[in-house]
């Protein structure tokens, strides 16, 4: 590879994902449990009705949050990896350009307190889940032409197939995002006509699922050389599998142990960038040789998708609690 | 003077401590015999057969002195980008080589270095198929070996393990086999190249398992393609004997002298081998040593045997079969080489990221013996020689053909050649800077070699040919590795060693390394030899156990 890598490129790319990292981490206090908990203070409610006018507008907001999270993973990540393949398909610069208009908006609606949907952010998020799958068919064309097609050694080695899954995961949380905030008063949200605590439930279990195949593809690359390298393969699928069956089971259920799992993965996703700049330490010449280790060692960016995932699913739960249906 | 020829000047493994090979400067502690104490082993060779056995035994609690005529290097240290300064890695001291076809001795087929040629192998780690070690009974040629394939395929796992092996998930060849401890690494231009062109003759291929790893381990960073494979590695990704299982031998209480040239094994008035004179610091020293260990390889080895002659074994110690230097084997390792529009940039990574072993799995062929090819990545130095010689290009033509060094492509195979006793080591009258006598190595190709190695140009050529290669060009004199001249067998008249690398005739002398072969395979050898040293040590300790050492 001819000449060094963008400094400023990446360094942009590490401050996005730290401020989507300080993004999340506001008003963890949301969920409150322990109201609910005592009937004399739990809120009364109604099927169907709505009696918070801002719970809409707050889980929608934890949503921005999470797909902020998702499009600064998919920014700094498809930075680092799009510039070590030299960006030699001008389409590689497609989901930067879409993860930044999507960070932006994410931080727009985190802000924005009105219960309607924005134009705008509608348009982003859709661009951005459209740019992910069409992101997929690159990758997949990319891993077909090689000699073998299919096989281990091009899903290590071609494309990640799955990468692309954040930017599409980005763009559907906050579309759905916005589908919650534009509930008309004295509604519950619904999406497609799925009370949207339980949609976004069953997209965070199967955007968890998705993300744990694809670090565990990259982590038997790895040989799980380090026995952290099995965290990703085993806290996430225990809370896909909470989620999901919160998606599909009764709203009014506390599912603490389904919270708690939830913040595992979210934890795990921060815990994870440590673990890789560690990993980028053990490459020969450590930090010192920075510029090559960046690339060729584990993907730093990669983990936080964990984090935002975890957050859509405890946003949806935030939802169901909200709003029961049953 | 720059640390390498430090290295050369004068021992460094000395005072209780060793180089850390892990380290700059620094060192590990060393335990120290003197020699005038009898220890339990001395082994002669530090390489794929000598070191795995040093540490295997010290690790069971013997007393082990490791010699090797090479110098300690210090990889992060000592190992220039540079091919031709490298060439102090291999065994360039003075032989004598005949027959109808020479073997080029030196970096293909001998290493000078505690590791031996381990440091600058190219890595290439494969299992035999299971037929060869019954050779004559299965499939009509050469020996059959005293080793059952079953047995072999639980210490290969073990080799693969110590070296952590980078392979690929599932081996196309051959029965199930453990997973690889690290997965295969990514492929290069070229070996992208051969699996097309494979595909396109219908044939299997896979990522090479190769001894460098794809991910860190221990104090081993993952491999960063430097592409300076076929000599010292200076990352330490590259498994070699230096970075394994020496390390391991030294933690466990063996010693290693370097720069330590065994000239004679000397053998008591009972029959039984008492220790070894060897060359080291500017002297002549004698170690005594309860049971000596010859791990040389296939000249340094039967070289060593013959030297040691006395008034009883007149023919050379373990020779009274007369086959000690005979069998000498060596592999056919000519190549294809084609140039392509776009470009391959083969020199990235190490060189054999490639194969297809489908010529060593089918035997609808008219001759015996299998052969594999690999993808190549001749370093400018290596092309130019192969330009010249292959193609004898010189002046412009030679300049204008090295304009396309990053278009060119080539497979290159290890194929298998038959045993014959005329191929032999044998000692000339000339001697060495030691005043030991230089090994005569004569060798001539027999017929089946030779339908072998034009089957083998002409599938090549045709793997070229189908992913649009032009100006291809054969290069149809080249060999590496060795074996033989020391055979194992299950008969003393027919053979040098037990199936335990025992000597038939001294019972406290063994020969443990690529001599011992009855046959060689299609394939690189060092993954065989490393595995049947484990195996060595594992008898050695049942022996042990039962007092029969």
């Amino acid at each position: 590879m001819s000449g060094r890598p963008s400094h400023s490129a990446l360094g942009l790319s590490s401050a996005v994902l730290l401020a989507a990292a300080a993004l999340a981490l506001v008003d963890r206090h949301a969920a409150r449990p322990w109201r609910a908990r005592i009937p004399a203070l739990r809120k009364p409610t109604l099927r169907g009705k709505v009696t918070d006018a801002t719970a809409a507008v707050r889980a929608a907001r934890r949503m921005n949050r999470a797909a902020g999270l998702l499009a600064g993973s998919v920014l700094a990540d498809s930075a680092v990896e799009h510039y070590r393949g030299s960006f030699h398909n001008k389409a590689m610069i497609a989901p930067l350009a879409s993860a930044i208009f999507s960070l932006a908006v994410s931080a727009h609606g985190n802000a924005d307190k009105r219960p309607v949907a924005h134009r705008a952010r509608d348009v982003v998020y859709s661009g951005a889940f459209f740019t992910g799958l069409l992101g997929a068919g690159f990758h997949l064309f990319n891993v077909s032409k090689r000699p073998g097609g299919f096989c281990w050694q091009n899903l290590f080695y071609g494309a990640p197939l799955l990468a692309p899954a954040a930017l599409i995961l980005s763009g559907a949380t906050g579309f759905l995002s916005e589908r919650v905030r534009d509930t008309l008063p004295g509604r519950s949200p619904t999406i497609a006509g799925i009370p949207a605590g339980r949609a976004v439930a069953a997209a965070t279990a199967l955007g968890l699922i998705g993300t744990m195949g694809e670090a565990g593809l990259l982590h038997f690359r790895g040989a799980y050389h380090n026995p952290f390298m099995y965290a990703p393969v085993s806290i996430p699928p225990v809370a896909a599998v909470l989620i999901g069956h919160a998606a599909l089971g009764r709203a009014r259920e506390r599912r603490w142990v389904t919270r708690l799992f939830l913040r595992l993965s979210a934890a795990m996703g921060f815990a994870g960038v440590g673990f890789h700049i560690f990993g980028v330490a053990r490459n020969m010449g450590g930090w010192r040789n920075w510029s090559q280790n960046l690339l060729n060692g584990p993907p730093i960016p990669a983990p936080p998708s964990f984090t935002g995932l975890a957050l859509a699913g405890l946003a949806a739960l935030g939802l169901m609690e909200d709003h029961p249906d049953d | 003077m720059s640390t390498r020829d430090e290295a050369r000047a004068a021992p460094r493994a000395i005072n209780g401590r060793a180089p850390d090979v892990f380290r700059r400067g620094e060192w590990v502690p060393m335990r120290e015999h003197a020699e005038e104490e009898e220890v339990d082993f001395v082994v002669v060779g530090t390489g794929a057969g000598g070191a795995p056995l040093i540490a295997r035994l010290a690790e069971s609690g013997f007393s082990v002195v490791g010699m090797d005529a090479g110098p300690y290097f210090r990889p992060l240290e000592d190992f220039a980008s540079d091919e031709r300064e490298q060439e102090q890695l291999y065994w360039l001291d003075e032989r004598i080589c005949d027959g109808a076809n020479p073997i080029v001795m030196g970096g293909k087929n001998s290493g000078q270095a505690v590791g031996g040629s381990t440091v600058h192998f190219a890595m290439v780690s494969l299992r035999f198929r299971p037929e060869w070690f019954k050779s004559r009974s299965a499939l009509g040629y050469g020996a059959d070996w005293p080793l059952d394939w079953r047995e072999m395929w639980g210490y290969y796992q073990i080799a693969e393990q110590a070296l952590s092996i980078s392979g690929p998930v599932r081996y196309p060849w051959g029965p199930r086999r453990p997973r690889y401890p690290y997965r295969a690494h990514e492929l290069n231009g070229a070996a992208e190249l051969l699996a097309r062109g494979a595909e396109a003759l219908g044939m299997k291929w896979t990522a090479t398992p190769l001894a460098t790893v794809s991910a860190p381990h221990g104090r081993s960073p993952p491999c960063v393609y430097r592409g300076f494979c076929r000599f010292g590695c200076s990352t330490n990704a590259k498994q070699s004997q230096l970075v394994t299982f020496i390390p391991r031998a030294l933690a466990a209480g063996a010693e290693i002298r370097d720069l330590a040239m065994v000239g004679r094994i000397e053998v008591g008035a009972n029959g039984r081998v008492s220790g070894v004179h060897y060359h080291r610091d500017g002297r002549w020293r004698f170690q005594k040593a309860r049971n000596v260990v010859v791990a040389g390889y296939a000249i340094e080895t039967p070289r060593l045997l013959l030297a040691s002659a006395t008034d009883r074994y007149r023919q050379g110690l373990a020779n009274s079969s007369g086959l000690v230097g005979k069998n000498l084997m060596t592999q056919s390792n000519q190549a294809v080489f084609g140039r392509m529009a776009q470009e391959v940039r083969w020199y990235k990574g190490p060189p054999s990221l490639a194969i297809t072993e489908h010529w060593n799995y089918e035997d609808r062929k008219e001759f015996f013996g299998g052969y594999c090819w690999m993808a190549q990545g001749p370093l400018p130095v290596e092309w130019v020689t192969i330009q010249t010689s292959s193609r004898g290009l010189w002046g412009q033509a030679l300049r204008d053909a090295m304009e396309h060094y990053i278009h060119q492509v080539g497979l290159k195979m290890v194929g298998e050649m038959l045993p014959d006793e005329r191929n032999r080591v044998t000692l000339a009258d000339e001697k060495d800077q030691y005043g030991l006598p230089i090994a005569r190595i004569t060798y001539s190709w027999g017929e089946n070699d030779k339908a072998l190695i034009q089957h083998a140009l002409g599938q090549m050529q045709m793997s070229l040919e189908a992913v649009g290669a032009t100006d291809i060009f054969r290069q149809e004199d080249d060999t590496n590795h060795l074996a033989g001249t020391a055979r194992m067998g299950s008969d003393p008249s027919s053979s040098v060693v037990n199936a335990d690398c025992r000597t038939w005739d001294i019972p406290n002398l063994w020969v443990c390394d690529g001599s011992v072969f009855p046959t060689t395979g299609g394939v690189n050898p060092s993954l065989t030899i490393t595995s049947i040293a484990l195996r060595t040590a594992d008898r050695i300790c049942a022996l042990a156990a039962r007092g029969e050492l």
